[in-house]
């Protein structure tokens, strides 16, 4: 394994089922690990819920190892948990208040469930006097089992692993608009400005400032589309008015109508500010994606698959994908001539790509079955409670 | 006369809160210049020199009125408005503006009266009535002497100085050749909230004021 | 220098499995225990602040908290002081409690707000002043952090504003 040799640029076609079989192997077990729990709860529901997402996340690893394809099978996954949270989220909030406004009593008994999105926000104000702007709860209650300390902690742990691999495989929120990208056939919007990409820069530059004058989280308060599919301030006022009429048409406009139109995940390339707080953590990650120069014949089909924009003319050719690079895979399968390679840092470019997505996918999608599928499985015990 | 240590304890106490009022506006506009170290270094000090001015010119009017003459609310809160609504104005004129011209362009560049820019922009932040600014005022208002209140704001400005310096790391970004274009976003997005904030304002004491007729 | 690079790379790969691994089982109890012995707590602004004094009344009592102001430095919110009345069960059907906010053995004021059976009904509540530590209330419900009545669990909670000194 030299840096010279020439790298194994074509892969070669679907792995054989026995192989295949064999690597899902480990995957299996760690589902049946996780969702084994489920025979312990009450009542047959989540006992099929368990059953059929443990073979759904193991259907689809299996697929990921038969085809060596992953972005496909992802987005399967991360759709499904794209559209299912929202579901299982608002059952909640309904079965608990009765709506999806969170009412100021809820506020001030630290009843608001803690998301991830606010985190780069509270980072200042907890600095400076060891507070959190955030009405919720440090550690996880009765009434508010999404307490901070327990969401800090899963993304703390996602990010050691996944760096920006948490927004393929980790965010609860990026399937809907992926979801809606992948219903157009072709892009109705081909061209848009790059310049665009460092959108979320200024909006996480602009949300960290700001909520670090005004002590509260802003993002949350006025600009997250999601608040749309999960819960939002009481509408009370001109101001709560407004907050929710910001909500409303960000999330029509950013995670349905772009998407379908541009075939991108508009909100994540140009709006998120978790986006780049997150790509940060990739230097913490040892895997990347690079591009063969020697095997590349400027086609840019990996700039066209990718579907928040990262890779460019420049990226391209310096051999790397941009920093904001979230490994969901798409370039890396839509190369035909295997000059988009995944990449473990360290080792030559000519080492084998397989290994270095076997390598990265194992953990990738054990976090995948442990968040996402309990996510799924969650919303699925209780649409089948309503059945059975 | 009050002492020297008081208004320096005073400003550089407060300090930190008038760099989270004025970093926002403050971090994006010298980050979008795009500038190195000298620009930055020349622009915080134009900066400075208009809040210092902001500063001076309000203890000449706190001096003067010597709080005997209070603000009506209704009128600080216009004043506070019309301020917001001008730095959102001045925000999202550097946010749109071309890039400075460079090179061969440069000297037609350099025709614009150089500083005026974020001296205007220091002597806006400047005005800010955060509480700790009008602890400070009262405090001047008391000395009933036009020298003690200049120099009790001078010194008040001197402790808040301190907290700014870090600014001058901006120009180290500049190797990001992104910096600018974020930087000008941001501007755009602060810029946004500012004047937001003061038209909103000023459209409720509008229909205060118009309840109040009818 | 190629071999020890692969060899880390690869290492550091193995340990993000490894990390996976442990996640449920190490990490995130980890992690959780950290961030809470971190000591960071909600803002009082949210939380109301810590309680400084409990004020026996005829079956129910007042627990008055710390005043509350917020450390924003851009248009802060006003400051207030939290009083509960608890148990909320407890209560008469119009309560009118003189209240010593400040500890200092003056009353500081008069909250009169009426206790509906229905315990979803709206609530309202008067604050009267009695000197310039507290700011006046009148018919207030939820709209402002600053100046407010709701129940939370089986306790009304009252928020008035203090003056800004």
């Amino acid at each position: 394994m030299s840096g010279t040799a020439a790298p194994d640029t074509l892969e070669p076609g679907p792995r054989s089922i026995g192989r295949s079989l064999l690597l899902t192997l480990p995957m299996a077990l760690w589902g049946l690990l996780m969702f084994s729990q489920t025979l312990r709860v009450p009542g047959s529901a989540p006992k099929v819920a368990g059953l059929v997402v443990f073979l759904f996340m193991t259907t689809l690893f299996f697929l990921m190892m038969r085809t060596r394809r992953t972005y496909r099978w992802r987005r399967i996954f991360f759709v499904s948990v794209g559209f299912l949270f929202p579901v299982h989220f608002i059952w909640d909030l309904i079965a608990l208040r009765g709506s999806m406004s969170i009412p100021v009593e809820q506020m001030v008994g630290g009843n608001t469930p803690f998301c991830f999105l606010a985190i780069p926000m509270m980072i200042v104000p907890a600095a400076l006097t060891r507070t959190l702007i955030f009405p919720g709860s440090i550690l996880p209650t009765a009434s508010n089992p999404h307490a901070v300390a327990s969401m800090v902690a899963l993304w703390l742990a996602a990010t050691l692993v996944l760096g920006k691999g948490w927004c393929a495989y980790g965010c609860f929120f990026g399937g809907i608009e992926e979801g809606f990208a992948a219903l157009a056939k072709k892009p109705r919007i081909r061209r848009v400005d790059p310049r665009w990409r460092w959108m979320p820069w200024a909006v996480l530059a602009a949300t960290v400032l700001l909520s670090a004058a005004l002590y509260e989280a802003v993002y949350c308060t006025w600009l997250c589309p999601f608040k749309a599919v999960t819960e939002f301030p009481e509408v009370n006022s001109v101001t709560s008015a407004v907050q929710f009429a910001v909500f409303m048409s960000l999330f029509v406009g950013l995670v349905i109508v772009l998407p379908f139109l541009t075939r991108l995940r508009t909100q994540c390339a140009f709006f998120c500010p978790f986006g780049p707080f997150q790509a940060l953590s990739n230097h913490l990650s040892v895997f990347d994606v690079r591009i063969e120069r020697s095997a590349c014949t400027d086609c840019v089909t990996c700039r066209r698959a990718c579907p928040t924009m990262v890779l460019d003319e420049k990226s391209v050719e310096k051999g790397r994908a941009g920093m904001s690079c979230m490994k969901c895979g798409a370039c890396v399968d839509a190369c035909t001539k295997g000059a988009v390679r995944w990449h473990i840092r360290g080792t030559p470019l000519s080492a084998s790509s397989e290994t270095a997505r076997l390598l990265y996918l194992f953990p990738a999608w054990a976090f995948a079955t442990l968040f996402g599928g309990s996510i799924i499985a969650n919303t699925l015990t209780k649409l089948l409670e309503l059945v059975l | 006369m009050p002492s020297i240590g008081e208004p320096l304890l005073l400003g550089f106490s407060s300090g930190l809160a008038c760099l989270a009022a004025c970093g926002p506006i403050l971090l994006p506009w010298l980050a979008a210049a795009g500038a190195g170290w000298g620009g930055t270094t020349a622009r915080l000090a134009g900066f400075l020199a208009g809040r210092l001015a902001g500063y001076l010119g309000f203890a000449v009017v706190a001096w003067a009125l010597g709080l005997a003459l209070p603000l009506a609310p209704r009128s600080g809160i216009v004043l506070a408005a019309v301020v917001d609504v001008a730095l959102g104005a001045m925000l999202a004129f550097y946010a749109v503006r071309p890039v400075r011209p460079v090179g061969p362009c440069g000297p037609m560049a350099r025709r614009t009266p150089r500083g005026i820019g974020p001296v205007v922009l220091g002597l806006l932040t400047g005005l800010n009535l955060c509480p700790p600014f009008v602890a400070a005022a009262v405090r001047a208002a008391q000395t009933h002497s036009l020298p003690a209140a200049l120099g009790f704001f001078a010194l008040f400005f001197a402790g808040t100085l301190v907290w700014f310096l870090p600014f001058l790391g901006v120009g180290a970004v500049r190797r990001f050749t992104a910096v600018p274009t974020v930087a000008r976003f941001t501007a755009g997005l602060v810029a946004v909230y500012y004047g937001g904030r003061g038209i909103v304002t000023l459209t409720g004491v509008l229909l205060h004021v118009w309840h109040g007729r009818t | 220098m190629q071999r020890l690079t692969s060899f880390l790379g690869y290492t550091g790969a193995v340990l993000t499995s490894v990390l996976m691994l442990l996640m449920p089982f190490v990490l995130f109890g980890l992690f959780t225990g950290a961030v809470a012995r971190t000591g960071v707590r909600v803002d009082p602004v949210y939380s109301g602040g810590e309680p400084a004094d409990t004020l026996a009344r005829d079956g129910y009592a007042i627990v008055v908290n710390h005043p509350v102001r917020s450390r924003a430095p851009l248009a802060p919110p006003a400051p207030f002081v939290q009083m509960t009345w608890t148990p909320a069960a407890a209560l008469p059907a119009s309560v009118a409690d003189t209240v010593d906010v400040d500890g200092d053995g003056a009353a500081d004021l008069v909250a009169r707000f009426a206790v509906p059976a229905d315990t979803s009904a709206p609530l309202f509540v008067d604050v009267v002043p009695l000197g310039s530590r507290v700011g006046a209330l009148t018919h207030a419900s939820r709209a402002d952090l600053s100046g407010m009545i709701v129940r939370v669990g089986g306790r009304i909670l009252v928020r008035a504003p203090l003056s800004r000194r």
